[in-house]
């Protein structure tokens, strides 16, 4: 038994303690028990634990629990003693415990004085403590007398406030003043208080560095006896960045109402539903439509539907916007009066949470004026086109019937000339037979003259055919022709040319007039030669075509594209003069130039310039 | 005139043109017997046995016809389009006369089943040969047409 008795935890606790064998017996209690029965160990020991109480079945009950529920609580007990004080009331608790083999149990029991007035106020102290700890750590809090001076305040307040304690004990509130309340607000919080009631809301105050922070605040007051306030206490929580939050939110939702006063300003504004039914239409809108804004509410656009627009338009349109893709276009409109005007005008789906329309925002812009001016152009253009084609055709026809008529005459000359050398040979003398000549001379000439002016006229109809052409084999094919028909010694350079883009057929008749007139300029040097070129430039093929002949004076380069201009005689170098200026027609058409440098007796390059097209 | 065969039938207004033709054309020896009309309306008179060649034998054809577009009233066009729509004498090959080679109405008397052309060029030489040429080429073809 004696060592069950040195397991006894806290011998020299505070509270009176007992071993108890299975039996019931004491054996073993500490100094407490001691004190409180005013007896010793040895007095107690073996005696029935129950003994010890007024109670004794009681205590028997709560020794017999502990043993078969292994522990027991609250049993209110007191014990018998003769000298002992406070011996009324101790709560009981017990527990049994079993050695090793089960074979010995014993009992502790444990006897606390219940709980005094004093312990309970205690606790309460305690427990306003730890609110106040709380309350402090996680609030902003400040107490105030009756009228308002600062009598305390935590940690947090100072912290925010950005001022130190002593800067504030003993100041009333407009210290923290920021300004930004007004006076009704700041009179109905003093209101609320003084009437004894509590007080919430936002205030923004202002730190001791002039930054301002928002409180969410509560006043509540602590009323005397008479039910008046006799200092208020402040609780505060830091919303400053909800506050910013809210402020931004609340700028965009002003800039927002701003831009949307700025487009009504400027714009024709309407929007639909996901029908086209009209459900806003600004002053704008009604103003060009001529209609009122009850005419169109309700109505969908076909109301202004001038049907300039075909059905495939506006059925894009449609699907467009229909698909939450915005759409942009010029549209023409229908007032009511049956006048027309045309808008600029962006239409703007607005999405749902499921990615469909649910209504639609068009805004236009007036481009009547603008529009209508571009329909005289178009007009005018039409109108122009018409009669500068009307026109080339009157002069390509007269041309034309002219050069044709020309030739019957000629003709005549010709032949009858022919008639008088063949029938009249023997009657004519030597410059009889001259004369005639002349006038066969003349007239052949003549011939020469009108199928060059054909040819002239002839290009002004023929419509450009652009291919992809080689322009070694096309150089090569002039060569060829010019050798057929001319006797010359001239020595040809051709470089590896460049390929372009052009109509072949003029193309080679540029390349065979420049050749032509290369080989016929230099024909009564000794040893003539001709260097045909090519090479690119800013997004041109420049081609270029040099002899080294009679050359000629920059001066008068200015006539050798005009028609029939020569600067050559005809007994010199035979020509009509127009070889050039068809040449110079030809590159024109093409979008080209043509120029040519020379110097007397040294020679001339013509060069001619074509786009390149990718 | 009716009780010979006629070679060739020239219909042209213009009088020069018509008297060095028919010389080109007798210088080459190719015809025997030509017959020069001055307008289309006369050509078609003649080849229909109408009005003044009313008592004409119709089925004497010419073995081809030298045709001028250019021409009053009843232009060569009319003349072409008129011989090669009637049976009677659309076989007779038909050469149109020009003055130029860039004429568009060669195009059209082509579509109307012209069978040549010939351009009336200035020199004289060229002329009669192209004329002779082509004549003498026509008459080889057409040596029994009917």
């Amino acid at each position: 038994m004696k060592q069950n008795m040195t397991i006894v935890p806290g011998h020299f606790g505070r509270e009176p303690f007992f071993s108890i064998n299975a039996v019931g017996n004491i054996i073993g209690v500490n100094l407490a028990a001691e004190k409180v029965l005013g007896k010793v160990l040895s007095e107690l020991n073996d005696c029935y634990f129950k003994t010890l109480f007024t109670e004794p079945k009681k205590a028997e009950e709560m020794l017999h629990r502990a043993i078969t529920e292994g522990a027991i609580s609250n049993f209110q007990l007191s014990f018998v003693a003769e000298k002992g004080e406070n011996k009324k009331n101790f709560v009981l608790s017990a527990f049994c415990f079993a050695d090793a083999g089960k074979q010995q149990k014993t009992i502790f029991a444990i006897a606390s004085l219940p709980e005094t007035e004093e312990d309970r106020f205690k606790k309460i102290l305690k427990e306003i403590a730890d609110y106040k700890y709380a309350l402090d750590e996680s609030s902003i809090v400040a107490i105030t007398d009756q009228k308002g001076t600062i009598t305390y305040v935590n940690d947090n307040f100072c912290t925010i406030s950005k001022y130190h304690r002593s800067q504030l004990i003993g100041q009333d509130h407009r210290i923290i003043n920021s300004g930004y309340h007004p006076k009704a607000f700041i009179r109905n919080l003093w209101v609320t208080i003084a009437n004894g009631k509590i007080w919430r809301g936002e205030l923004k105050n202002k730190a001791k560095d002039g930054s301002y922070y928002w409180v969410d605040t509560t006043i509540v007051p602590f009323l005397n006896s008479e039910s008046k306030p006799y200092k208020y206490l402040a609780i505060r929580a830091d919303i400053t960045s909800r506050k910013a939050v809210e402020e931004n939110l609340e700028m965009s939702l002003k800039e927002t109402s701003d831009y949307k006063y700025a487009l009504d300003e400027s714009s024709i504004v309407a929007i639909t539903d996901q029908k086209g039914s009209i459900k806003y239409a600004n002053y704008n809108f009604c103003k060009i439509s001529k209609f009122s804004y009850e005419e169109l509410i309700g109505k969908d656009h076909r109301i202004i539907n001038s049907g300039h627009h075909p059905k495939e338009f506006i059925r894009n349109l449609w699907i467009t916007i229909a698909n939450g893709k915005i759409w942009r276009g010029e549209l023409k409109n229908k007032a009511k009066d049956g006048s027309f005007y045309w808008v600029d005008t962006t239409i703007i789906p607005f999405l749902d949470e499921n990615g469909k329309p649910y209504q639609y925002v068009a805004i236009r812009a007036d481009i009547t004026q603008r529009k209508q001016a571009e329909e005289e152009i178009i007009i005018l253009n039409e109108e122009l086109e018409k009669r500068v084609k009307e026109r080339t055709e009157e002069i390509e026809s007269f041309s034309y019937s002219v050069s044709h008529d020309l030739r019957g005459p000629l003709r005549a000359v010709n032949g009858y000339a022919k008639i008088l050398e063949e029938d009249y040979n023997s009657v004519l003398d030597a410059e009889g037979k001259r004369l005639l000549n002349e006038i066969q001379y003349n007239a052949l000439k003549m011939g020469v003259l009108i199928d060059d002016l054909l040819a002239f006229a002839r290009l002004g109809r023929k419509e450009v055919q652009g291919s992809k052409i080689d322009m070694n084999k096309l150089t090569a094919t002039a060569i060829r022709d010019i050798n057929q028909t001319t006797d010359h010694h001239a020595q040809i350079k051709i470089s590896k040319l460049l390929s372009v883009k052009a109509d072949h057929a003029l193309l080679e008749h540029v390349m065979n007039n420049l050749i032509s007139n290369a080989i016929k300029y230099s024909s009564k040097k000794e040893n003539p030669v001709v260097v045909i070129k090519s090479k690119r430039g800013n997004r041109e093929l420049i081609y270029s075509v040099s002899d080294n002949g009679v050359g000629f004076e920059m001066e008068y380069q200015h006539k050798l594209f005009g028609v029939f201009q020569r600067l050559h005689s005809a007994d010199d170098f035979p020509g009509t003069g127009v070889g050039l200026a068809i040449a110079q027609r030809i590159i024109k058409k093409h979008n080209g130039k043509i120029w040519a440098e020379g110097k007397p007796g040294e020679g001339a390059t013509f060069y001619f310039s074509l786009p390149e097209t990718i | 005139m009716e009780n010979t065969d006629i070679e060739i039938l020239l219909v042209e207004d213009n009088r020069s043109d018509a008297e060095l033709t028919i010389r080109a054309l007798n210088k080459g020896k190719l015809a025997n017997s030509i017959v020069h009309l001055q307008n289309g309306a006369l050509a078609i008179d003649f080849l229909f046995g109408q009005k003044e060649f009313a008592q004409r034998d119709t089925n004497n054809k010419p073995k081809v016809i030298l045709l001028d577009l250019k021409m009053p009233k009843v232009d060569g066009l009319e003349v072409l389009k008129t011989i090669k729509s009637n049976d009677h004498t659309k076989k007779i090959p038909v050469v149109i006369l020009t003055s130029s080679k860039e004429n568009p109405d060669i195009e059209k008397a082509y579509a109307l089943g012209a069978n040549s052309y010939i351009v009336k060029p200035v020199d004289f030489d060229g002329f009669a040969k192209a004329i002779t040429d082509l004549g003498f080429y026509w008459l080889l073809l057409n040596q029994n047409p009917f």
